[in-house]
């Protein structure tokens, strides 16, 4: 089954996954509602609003905004690691890996607790900001422009950062206990809260940044052959990497901001794509997207199911599939 | 004169490697690049590819200084083959080649009819073709080299910076590959390759340059530049020079 799926030509794997995003958006629009909706009333609710019926409002309220966010988020953050990954040449390269999250979080946790007059730029630019910084630490302490060989100490940064800033928060949530409650939500990562302002936050950032990288692809390509022979090929690989790691900021930090933070999918994805298409980035990142969004949508659904009626943060069922993969991998690579 | 150095200096970590080295590659010849390890041969040469910017001096291109050049253009008027290279995973042979296609492409990298003839010649040229399919992570040290320099010969430039393309290579490969310099330096191009064996130079290459410490220490033809002299002060070995019986060019014997 799979390798026969692995088989299809590009544009046949391309329709089949966007056709199970709609089809996973379509139930996502009415499975597992308190106020019971069928699917005709979801696909009614879309065509024809009534707003005296609550199925419709619940549809087009809460749960069409939450679809959209779902799916965006995971195209983000399934972009990004593939970014991330061949800017670093390091299969484990992703922004949970790399800091980026962890960094976001100390950001956000620093704005809403002992900083509270930062409010005035919104918890999101906190975030960004704070991504911004772990991932430049960690791209300087990793070195990880010379590429190739040093995957190991790129990672081993990563991961010191992250624990420095998990560290870091967990003592402002200590000492700011009235304020734990939010940042610990935002830790976990859901989708749950999503509303239309949310998406309206989400979807110019996620624009530009999925645009942008679509457009990077080429680059990314000759990136891939090293240092020297893409530098050799005409690439600009100072430009290159700024113009990258700014898309990785724009993506991830659109991303955290709505969703919090939601780990694996930027490692994980970016292999699943890689499996199907090769390694050529202009069919790896659609790909990408595409899984990113059904991932994210999956899991939110799961969340919804799993012990309903009360919701599991779709970030921590996403972290219970992606932690065996990369456990998985980490061993296939050194094996 | 289409590629010059100027008083340049450059090297690692702010350490010198090249010195105050002023050269003129000579056009339409095939030059090797000679010295002992460490003599920083490999370092001139990428300066001169761009991978490494001068510490002083400079480098010109056409007259002009290569830092100052649109990297594309460069891109179709230099192509280098670095010594060591990456092993890409998951890459077909014939996707490798063609990415020595990408400075003439658009900017989402689409094959035309012509550049496709390109990519075929080049495979064909280091004989390769029968690669295609391939991955190139499943290949020989040898075949990879041969793929990268079939990618190298894509970017279709007027100059080839090549450091040292025999690495990896059995025999019948290396003098193959040194009689493909022939035919190319034939169709026009000037080939710049650092080497290791002095006898291969001075059987294929039209023009030597010597290096030790950094320095340039003789160039010329290879009758005027390999001298016991030069073995003795720049190679510390005691050698004679004997006439290629087949060539009828000179040749070293360690003593």
């Amino acid at each position: 089954m799979l390798n026969v799926f692995k088989n299809l030509p590009y544009l046949g794997q391309y329709f089949i996954l966007s056709f199970l995003l709609c089809l996973f958006a379509w139930l996502s629009l009415f499975s597992w509602s308190i106020v019971p909706i069928t699917g005709q009333q979801a696909l009614t609710a879309l065509l024809h609003p009534d707003k005296n019926i609550i199925a419709h409002s619940i549809v087009l309220d809460l749960r069409l905004p939450r679809v959209l966010v779902a799916a965006v988020v995971g195209a983000c953050l399934a972009v990004a690691g593939a970014i991330m990954q061949g800017l670093t040449r390091n299969p484990l390269a992703s922004p949970s890996v790399l800091g980026v999250n962890a960094g976001a979080a100390l950001g956000m946790a620093t704005v809403s607790t002992i900083a509270p007059w930062f409010g005035l730029f919104g918890t999101s630019v906190a975030a960004i900001i704070g991504g911004a910084i772990t991932w430049s630490l960690v791209m300087l302490l990793g070195a990880a422009w010379r590429g190739g060989n040093e995957h190991g100490r790129l990672v081993l940064a990563g991961v010191a950062i992250s624990a420095l800033c998990a560290a870091l928060t967990k003592a402002m949530i200590i000492l700011h206990e009235d304020q734990a409650a939010g940042v610990l939500t935002w830790l976990a990562g859901s989708v749950a809260d999503a509303r239309w302002s949310h998406w309206q936050q989400l979807w110019p950032m996620a624009l530009v940044g999925l645009l942008g990288a679509f457009l990077m692809s080429p680059t990314l390509n000759l990136l891939n052959l090293g240092e020297d022979n893409a530098r050799s090929l005409g690439v600009k690989l100072g430009w290159a990497r700024v113009i990258c790691s700014l898309l990785v900021l724009l993506l991830v930090g659109a991303a955290l901001s709505v969703a919090g933070s939601i780990a694996f999918i930027g490692l994980l994805v970016p292999h699943m794509a890689k499996s199907l298409v090769g390694q050529d980035h202009r069919k790896v990142l659609p790909i990408a997207a595409i899984m990113g969004a059904l991932l994210v949508m999956i899991a939110d659904v799961v969340s919804r199911s799993i012990i309903y009626p009360i919701e599991t943060p779709a970030g921590a069922i996403l972290a219970l599939i992606g932690a065996p993969f990369f456990i998985y991998m980490v061993r296939a690579r050194t094996s | 004169m289409s590629l010059s150095t100027h008083n340049l200096s450059v090297g690692y970590h702010d350490k010198a490697i090249v010195k105050d080295v002023s050269l003129i590659i000579p056009d339409g010849k095939i030059v090797a690049l000679l010295g002992p390890n460490g003599c920083g041969k490999s370092t001139l040469l990428k300066a001169m590819s761009r991978i490494l910017s001068p510490m002083e001096g400079e480098i010109h291109w056409q007259g002009k200084n290569l830092l100052t050049e649109p990297s594309r253009y460069l891109a179709t008027q230099l192509a280098l083959l670095p010594q060591t290279q990456p092993i890409p995973e998951g890459i077909k042979v014939k996707d490798l080649v063609a990415y020595g296609r990408s400075p003439y492409t658009g900017f989402w990298g689409r094959l035309t009819t012509d550049d496709n003839k390109v990519i075929q010649d080049a495979m064909d040229k280091v004989g390769v073709a029968e690669l295609a399919e391939q991955l190139v992570s499943e290949l020989s040290g040898g075949q990879r080299q041969r793929v990268w320099l079939a990618m190298t010969l894509a970017q279709d430039t007027p100059y080839l910076l090549l450091d040292e393309p025999t690495t990896y290579m059995d025999l019948s490969h290396q003098v193959e590959l040194m009689e493909l310099f022939k035919t190319l330096n034939d169709a026009g191009k000037t080939i710049v390759t650092v080497l290791h064996d002095i006898n291969q130079a001075a059987r294929y290459c039209d023009h030597l340059i010597v290096m030790k410490d950094g320095e340039i220490i003789t160039q010329g033809e290879p009758e005027t530049v390999l001298t016991k002299d030069m073995l003795k002060s720049v190679f510390s070995l005691n050698a004679q020079i004997h006439q290629d019986p087949i060539a009828k060019t000179p040749m070293c014997v360690v003593e």
